[in-house]
């Protein structure tokens, strides 16, 4: 059958985006891949369509719970009943019931934590998967050495004779591109590279001298643009600061981070996308998964920790295609409190000293997770590297990663104290080239704000003052 | 500040016999038998377990709060005194006891059916389910399939039951409006805990207790009334904890009311003698029924309730000094049993 005709039937497309096609026939040809689509160009495509021709499991590597839960709703919601999340959401019993009956689904998705199980492993061995989808590749290298291990075995748990593998991501450099292939275990993976600009996204900074500025800067300018949009700062404490600052003064603005009640993530996320809800403050950890077309501002109150996730949390931005702003916030030392953040989680020569010190005298090494003598990030890590390497090498590797998260600190600064063009530069970290330039295109090629943004219209907050009885009416009952 | 006042309150209850950390274990509903013994001899099932996800750094933070305007005064071996100027009244209803964080359940159970009734109403049949949990996902579609939400008449019948239930509830009207601004539908988001505070003034903390105890008064109502409230009552179904013993104090309660002797369940239990005793102090607890003069006369009782008052005291220690003729299990038997012993 031709691709055209099942992409009209089962998705309602008439025709392909770019890339999508040439994935899916490499797919189909039963070759590696690895392809580099930008945020909203339809990667998720990608493997659904395969899974149609196809006609066995599909299984999806994703990274976080809530992409998996998001994912496997918008396939449900578009009607396929045959997808299944494999998560902690399951309880012990539904997931034995589920890992039984693993070969009638049509899409797993499943975490690298969870794949690393035996009990799944000797499932999935005795199932014939069609495809193997490696979501967000870039976690391989941007959170494999030194958060989740795990992505790192995903290439030796399936062997020699398995199924082709695609890998899957927005952002990443020749380097990660180069880890995504090594540590797969990729057999001369044809590649699709598309290039990450967004000529939509229009890219300014400001700089200031102290933080106050800064935030009276941000507060000003919230409250005379119009959203919808998404400030990024690097606290779950600062979340709730600035969006209680904002809603003080009357913008309608909510905190979003990893650590909230499920259901307020979801409130929050039906209030933007409904347009009840301007504003979202969120940690780095939100927004993969978040369907909103129609964001027209990104600002960043805190520098992002490096390049790459700069260039996922704007990318959040524009996906309808029409214009919009990326401002990048900077007072005089965020560095260093960025330099802090990144490396805090990581372990200290110590730890490698106490795990030692456990292993010599024969006991469990997770006893230094039981003291609290070690984070639980920075034990899987401290326990990945020292089942590979020596005592001093692992060393030598955290001191090295610490340098580098330092450094990724410092390209970010090349951004906000360049004047070459941050779109240029932006481009070529990925080592690309850019080849046109969009108007309005960086404030170091000049732009103009005002033109960009409309000014914020006054809103009216008057569903909040309904009575309980009129809510739960209005809830039930059709609304004339 | 509702919080600081529970926590208060637990304290005062306490009459300062208890460590700085007994209302944590009391709020979270620690299932110990000190704990379980605490309740009984305390007199605070309303407290129970209303708070299972309460962190010790949020506890510990409130009690500095507390420490900080003189209200209580702790020592450095964890005993604590109260300041007796803050006396709260209004005091929050809850029932602890009877729910232990349940009712997070049935309010999970109905925004499903809300959302979904309500997508219905609107014509929209494929939406992304608020609530992620698969069996409570399970738990609505065999609902609304028994109850033939296609007919259409359903989300009519729910709403009579929520207006006329929720309004009998004896709570503050902008509680209610908390509690409905919880709920989802079409085209109708639900309000964060974080929105509902700032709007309402309140601690994020002080706006989760106020729902809890809208819940709470909200389903005593509807587990009272299976007639007026048929619909609710079953999303309510097995919320309400009817025999609040632990699992393991159940089988001990079991074996004991089929004749076996204390010594024995313990042998064949393979449980220490105390672990046994512990249970049967939560079975006296929990039983009106359970009789416990095979352990102990009416006048030994008469003895130990007579030291409570005299020395005004429920600390076992001081009792057992008093009493010295009496089993540290005897006198546990009489604080499990309180003031409904010495009524009869």
């Amino acid at each position: 059958m031709q691709l055209e005709s099942i992409l009209q039937q089962r998705f309602g497309y008439s025709s392909f985006r770019s890339g999508q096609k040439e994935v899916i026939e490499q797919i189909l040809n039963g070759k590696d891949v690895i392809a580099l689509l930008p945020t909203g160009m339809g990667k998720s495509l990608c493997y659904q369509l395969p899974g149609y021709v196809l006609n066995k499991t599909v299984l999806v590597i994703s990274p976080l719970l809530s992409l998996m839960q998001d994912q496997v709703d918008q396939m449900k919601l578009f009607g396929e009943k045959r997808v299944i999340a494999l998560n902690s959401f399951l309880n012990k019993e539904e997931k034995n019931r589920v890992i039984n009956g693993l070969e009638q689904y049509r899409f797993i998705f499943i975490s690298p934590e969870m794949l690393a199980q035996r009990q799944v492993q000797q499932k999935l061995n005795r199932i014939e998967l069609s495809l193997i989808v490696v979501d967000e590749a870039h976690c391989i290298s941007q959170w494999g050495f030194d958060f989740r291990p795990d992505y790192l075995r995903i290439g030796e748990m399936f062997g020699t004779s398995r199924s082709p593998i695609l890998a899957l991501t927005a952002t990443a450099t020749n380097k990660v591109l180069e880890d995504i292939e090594l540590y797969l275990n990729m057999k001369e993976p044809f590649k699709y590279i598309h290039s990450v600009d967004r000529p939509n996204i229009h890219l300014s900074k400001m700089s200031f001298s102290n933080r106050e500025e800064k935030l009276e800067w941000l507060f000003q300018h919230v409250s005379n643009t119009a959203g919808p949009g998404i400030i990024y700062t690097q606290s779950r404490s600062k979340t709730h600061s600035i969006s209680e600052t904002l809603l003080q003064n009357g913008i309608s603005a909510a905190s979003y981070h990893g650590g909230m009640d499920l259901l307020d993530r979801q409130f929050i996320q039906q209030q933007f996308i409904e347009g009840t809800l301007d504003w979202i403050v969120a940690t780095n950890a939100f927004g993969m998964g978040i369907h909103k077309q129609d964001v027209r501002q990104i600002i960043h109150e805190s520098i992002p920790s490096n390049m790459a996730n700069y260039m996922q949390e704007i990318g959040r931005a524009g996906r309808d295609g029409n214009d919009a702003v990326a401002i990048l916030l900077y007072s005089e030392h965020d560095e260093e409190l960025a330099k802090f953040v990144g490396i805090d989680d990581l372990p200290l020569e110590q730890h490698v000293d106490i795990f030692e010190e456990y292993q010599r005298n024969g006991q469990d090494a997770t006893q230094m997770l039981k003291q609290g003598e070690i984070s639980e990030t920075a034990f899987r890590v401290l326990n990945y590297w020292m089942e590979q390497k020596t005592p001093n090498e692992v060393k030598t590797i955290f001191q090295n990663m610490k340098i580098e998260k330092m450094q990724k600190v410092e390209e970010v600064m090349k951004l906000i104290t360049s004047d070459t063009c941050m779109r240029e530069t932006l481009v070529h970290y990925f080592g690309q080239t850019l080849n046109d330039k969009p108007e309005q295109c960086c404030i170091n090629c000049g732009l103009d704000l005002a033109q960009l943004l409309i000014a914020k219209e006054e809103k009216n907050l008057s569903s909040f003052s309904m009575t309980w009885q009129e809510r739960i009416t209005n809830l039930l009952t059709k609304k004339s | 500040m509702i919080f600081q006042q529970i926590i208060w309150q637990i304290f005062h209850k306490l009459k300062e016999e208890r460590t700085i950390s007994a209302p944590f274990h009391l709020l979270r509903g620690k299932r110990s038998g000190q704990t379980i013994q605490d309740v009984g001899i305390f007199h605070l099932h309303q407290y129970f377990g209303i708070l299972p996800k309460l962190s010790r750094k949020k506890y510990d933070e409130e009690i500095n709060k507390l420490i900080e305007q003189n209200f209580i005064t702790v020592f450095e071996n964890g005993d604590y005194t109260l300041a007796n100027n803050f006396i709260s009244d209004n005091l929050l209803p809850f029932d602890g006891w009877h729910y232990r964080g349940n009712e997070h359940l049935f309010f999970a159970r109905l925004s499903l059916i809300v959302q979904s009734l309500s997508h219905k109403e609107a014509g929209v049949m494929a939406f992304i389910p608020i609530q992620k949990d698969p069996q409570v996902q399970k738990w609505v579609r065999n609902f609304l399939i028994s109850n033939e939400y296609q007919g259409g008449t359903l989300q009519q019948q729910l709403l009579n039951e929520i207006l006329i239930s929720l309004e009998q509830a004896e709570a503050d009207t902008i509680v209610k409006e908390v509690l409905i601004k919880r709920l989802a539908g079409y085209k109708i988001p639900g309000y964060t805990w974080q929105q509902l505070s700032i709007y309402e003034n309140k601690d994020e903390m002080d706006i989760q207790l106020l729902y809890i105890s809208c819940l709470h008064t909200w389903l005593n109502i509807i587990t009272l009334n299976e007639k007026d409230f048929p619909l609710l009552h079953k999303i309510a179904e097995d919320i309400r904890i009817h025999i609040p013993l632990s699992d393991s104090a159940f089988q001990t309660a079991q074996l004991f009311k089929e004749g076996h002797s204390l010594e024995n369940i313990s042998q064949y239990r393979r449980l220490k003698m105390s672990t046994i005793e512990d249970h049967i102090v939560e079975l006296a607890m929990n039983d009106p029924h359970f009789s416990i003069n095979q352990f102990i006369s009416n006048e030994e009782m008469e003895q130990v309730l007579t030291a409570v008052e005299d020395y005004d005291t429920r600390k076992l220690k001081v009792l057992r000094e008093i009493l010295p003729h009496l089993s540290y299990f005897q006198i546990r038997l009489v604080l499990a049993r309180g003031d409904t012993t010495s009524a009869t």
